[in-house]
């Protein structure tokens, strides 16, 4: 099974790569979104805390923009039977996994790092705390928008219905990485988020399993 | 057909139990009021021990115990109608300091015997929890049920249950948008704002968020058997989430709501300090609503057979 996961991986990995249809627009989407964030705030001053809002939304839609491709283009290159028939529904769904996974930890190690570059005022007072937050928050991000990916592969309004599917179900983690990344940001104490990254951690846990007994209903035909 | 009957009257008689009793409060109300307000009137209601005599500056002033058996002065304008009969009013009243007497402005009735207590901060506004709880307690239900329904398809592929599933979402729509409302309306007169992202209020718009996505998407899918099996795994990711926002967020975190973390037990909370009379209403009105849930359920699952029916004769 493991082998299994780790070729569906490594072949949407080399597809990936052969065609950067996900990666180019997905910079490209960071890129403008960032553009257009600046230039709504030239000559503002806003504070940290409420930049670590923007950041937070500059993740969720560059996530909500890309990381269905992985179900979706399954469905329409047509090569969902073919997987069916050959690999087992989890191995697909931890390969699919691995590739959000990669993806999204990619993504938003982008999208911060050009934050910090270009946003003077966005300081952070605790960078490990700050970068343990973001790791946690991508791998919620991957494991939630995994199975709601496989969900709408299947539907007619595959682009319009991935956002408002994800939304609520990612609510608990966006709030919690919010909350946490805030204190980060803005306070010298690791312990004030520790609520918060329980509670990131236990969403990944629960996500993850009730992704893992469900996919055989959906997945199948 | 009789329980459809006694389920109306059910409905309508505790509806008018809940607006048309009476909020009485008593001594210890006033006197917390009028630690804050010199002017505030607040209603109460007293016994008469002792029917006293014409005051100096013309009015009348008698003796009276509240329900708590504390006594005090109470001071009229005039001398009360049907004195001589009264054993008890319901006034409108405030606390005086200085003259250490209750001064009444308004007689509102005779003593009733049912009332519910003054709550300070909510007065009449309380009884929206006869109206507001049981309808966000059926929008939980209807979830619950829905998502019932929805492992049941799994298990035994009858889209039956699927389609009971889509049913008591619908139905959860309902309540979670009357929910909303009320509730929305109701802070708008208490807290001041329509919309202020209380804990509680954050999970309802969530819960409505769920209902909203599960409706786009079973309208996205074409083929029964798929849209089931999809809209039911998507209420079973869902409810692995939200409940997160209904029973541990309000409660852990800070908010107008009772119940929350830093509540200290003014407001009616459930299961402590809440007055019998009240609880009794909201529990016999949960019922009301349950049964009500239900009713609609079984028309919605008629109605579905009946379609099915012509669809066959059609065919």
């Amino acid at each position: 099974m493991i082998r299994q996961a780790i070729a569906i991986f490594t072949k949407d990995l080399m597809s990936e790569l052969r065609t950067r249809y996900a990666i180019n627009a997905l910079l490209m989407f960071v890129v403008v979104t960032l553009a257009v964030i600046m230039f709504s705030l030239v000559g503002e001053s806003l504070s940290p805390g409420a930049l670590t809002g923007m950041l937070w939304v500059v993740m969720f839609f560059a996530a909500m923009s890309g990381l269905s491709r992985s179900f979706v283009a399954e469905e329409e290159r047509g090569t969902t039977m073919t997987l069916q028939l050959l690999a087992s529904p989890m191995s697909v769904y931890l390969g699919k996994l691995l590739f959000n996974l990669l993806l999204v930890v990619a993504l938003n190690i982008f999208i911060v790092l050009l934050f910090l570059l270009v946003m003077d005022q966005f300081t952070v007072a605790q960078p490990d705390l700050f970068w343990t937050v973001m790791l946690l928050g991508s791998v919620g991000i991957a494991a939630a928008t995994a199975i709601i990916a496989a969900i709408i592969a299947k539907a007619n309004t595959k682009g319009t219905l991935f956002p408002v599917l994800s939304f609520p179900v990612l609510l608990p983690l966006l709030m919690a990485g919010i909350a946490a990344t805030k204190v980060a940001v803005e306070e010298p104490v690791w312990d004030n988020a520790l609520p918060e990254l329980q509670m990131l951690a236990s969403y990944i846990v629960v996500v993850v399993t009730v992704s893992f007994l469900l996919f055989d209903f959906v997945w199948k035909d | 057909m009789w329980w459809k009957i006694l389920l109306f009257f059910w409905i309508a008689v505790l509806s008018a139990v809940a607006i048309v009793t009476p909020i009485a409060g008593t001594l210890g109300d006033l006197a917390g009021v009028a630690q804050w307000s010199e002017t505030k009137m607040i209603p109460m209601r007293f016994t008469v021990t002792d029917r006293g005599g014409a005051a100096d500056d013309g009015g009348w002033l008698l003796r009276g115990a509240d329900e708590d058996g504390r006594e005090a002065d109470f001071h009229f304008a005039t001398r009360p109608d049907g004195l001589d009969q009264a054993e008890g009013y319901l006034v409108l009243a405030r606390y005086d300091t200085e003259e250490h007497r209750v001064e009444v402005a308004e007689i509102l009735g005779d003593y009733p015997a049912f009332a519910f207590p003054f709550i300070p901060g909510l007065e009449e506004r309380a009884k929206i929890i006869f109206f507001h709880v049981p309808m966000s307690w059926m929008t939980v239900v209807a979830f619950l049920v829905s998502m019932w329904f929805g492992i049941q398809y799994l298990r035994k592929k009858d889209l039956e249950d699927d389609f009971r599933s889509a049913v008591s979402a619908g139905l959860g729509l309902l309540f979670c948008i009357l929910a909303t409302t009320t509730g929305s309306l109701w802070a708008k007169f208490n807290w001041g704002s329509f919309w202020n992202w209380d804990p509680r209020q954050t999970s309802i718009f969530v819960l409505l968020l769920v209902y909203g996505a599960y409706f786009a998407l079973r309208s996205a899918i074409e083929v029964d058997e798929k849209r089931a099996s999809l809209s039911a795994v998507y209420s079973i990711i869902a409810a692995a989430t939200v409940p997160f926002f209904i029973f541990i967020m309000p409660r852990i975190m800070p908010g107008l709501h009772p119940g929350s973390a830093d509540d200290t037990g003014s407001g009616p909370v459930f299961s402590s300090g809440m007055d019998a009379g009240m609880r009794v209403v909201l529990y016999s009105m949960l019922l009301g609503y349950l049964v009500l849930y239900a009713w609609l359920m079984r028309i919605q699952m008629r109605l579905h057979r009946i379609k099915l029916k012509r669809a066959d004769v059609a065919l």
